[in-house]
């Protein structure tokens, strides 16, 4: 039966075995919850002073869309490895999960080393973030998500560590769900900053 | 324990489906495809729409929005499988809540801050 209630522990995931687990996972999400609204501010902030440019570059000067594209793509392929690895546990093939989190990290790595260039030349072209309210909030939101998946890329290549030498416990698999949970998270950001940073500057 | 049970059984009548707790058996990573696979292509739909101004400036960032709000759903059905858990989804509960706070935060913000600027 669709959605009946399972109490037998052996018939649950890996990671969802331990009670503990289970409350870990739970207050992951809580976490998350929390974030939301952390960038729901930055998105507030982003929104009212996106106008107020000062003598620095207005959204249409500062943003190329190109670049911004294939760190787009990065993410989004991050994300889909991501889900693959845990694909992989799933089905209890510690190799796959290794691999699929190692693609999932160097890609993130790449977004990561993309973004940064991109800040680069942003303040080599336009200045830094005194420049102006828009440029303040800009570096703001866009650098606290880059802040993110930077600790995030950290914390998957700690875990990777964690795999090879504990192998696929159930405490380790819990880590890599929550891990898989705040990675896809941050993809969700991405699309929206993507969506209201981005493409949004290019429209009037 | 009778009573959880009992508590459980509540839940699950009073919240619907969307509180019925169930794990993700997959036999192939087909949800990942589809899910990567859409992501790419609301990605590139929201761009063409910008870059080719297929729709006039006023409705645009809505339609995009709107777009952006359908990818995350994908992500959050797709890849996070949102209802995993043991006994009712509380994590639901907490992003809904944490939802409407944010979209309370932008929407106010904006609202008075555009106010603000009518008045000074």
């Amino acid at each position: 039966m669709i959605g009946q209630v399972q109490t037998d522990a052996r018939e649950r995931p890996l990671e969802f075995r331990d009670r503990r687990d289970n409350l870990a996972i739970l207050g992951f999400w809580f976490f998350l919850g929390s974030d939301v609204v952390l960038f729901s501010c930055l998105f507030a902030v982003y929104a009212v002073f996106q106008g107020r440019v000062a003598a620095g570059p207005t959204p249409r000067q500062l943003i190329s869309l190109g670049p911004v594209l294939v760190e787009t793509v990065a993410l989004l392929t991050s994300s889909f490895t991501c889900g693959l690895a845990i694909a992989a546990m799933r089905r209890g093939r510690t190799g796959p999960l290794a691999a699929w989190l190692g693609v999932t990290m160097l890609l993130g790595a790449g977004f990561v080393g993309m973004e940064i260039h991109e800040f680069a030349t942003d303040v080599r072209l336009f200045g830094t973030w005194h420049q102006s309210g828009f440029l303040s909030a800009f570096f703001t939101l866009v650098g606290t998500h880059g802040g993110h998946v930077s600790f995030g890329v950290l914390w998957g290549a700690a875990l990777l560590v964690l795999l090879w030498r504990q192998g696929l416990t159930p405490r380790v698999a819990r880590r890599l769900y929550t891990f898989s949970l705040y990675w896809h998270f941050l993809d969700i950001v991405w699309v929206f900053i993507f969506t209201v940073v981005y493409l949004a500057g290019k429209i009037t | 324990m009778p009573h959880a049970r009992k508590t459980e059984r509540g839940l699950l009548s009073l919240g619907g489906l969307l509180l019925l707790p169930r794990f993700e058996h997959s036999s192939g990573p087909w949800p990942q495809i589809v899910g990567y696979a859409l992501s790419l292509l609301l990605t590139l739909a929201a761009t063409l729409l910008v870059v080719h101004h297929l729709i006039a400036p006023l409705y645009l960032p809505a339609v995009i929005l709107f777009l952006a709000v359908l990818q995350a759903g994908i992500q959050l059905g797709l890849f996070m499988h949102l209802r995993e858990g043991v006994g009712p989804s509380w994590q639901i509960v907490a992003l809904v809540l944490a939802g409407i706070v944010a979209l309370g935060i932008v929407i106010f913000s904006i609202w008075i801050m555009a106010f603000k600027s009518g008045v000074s």
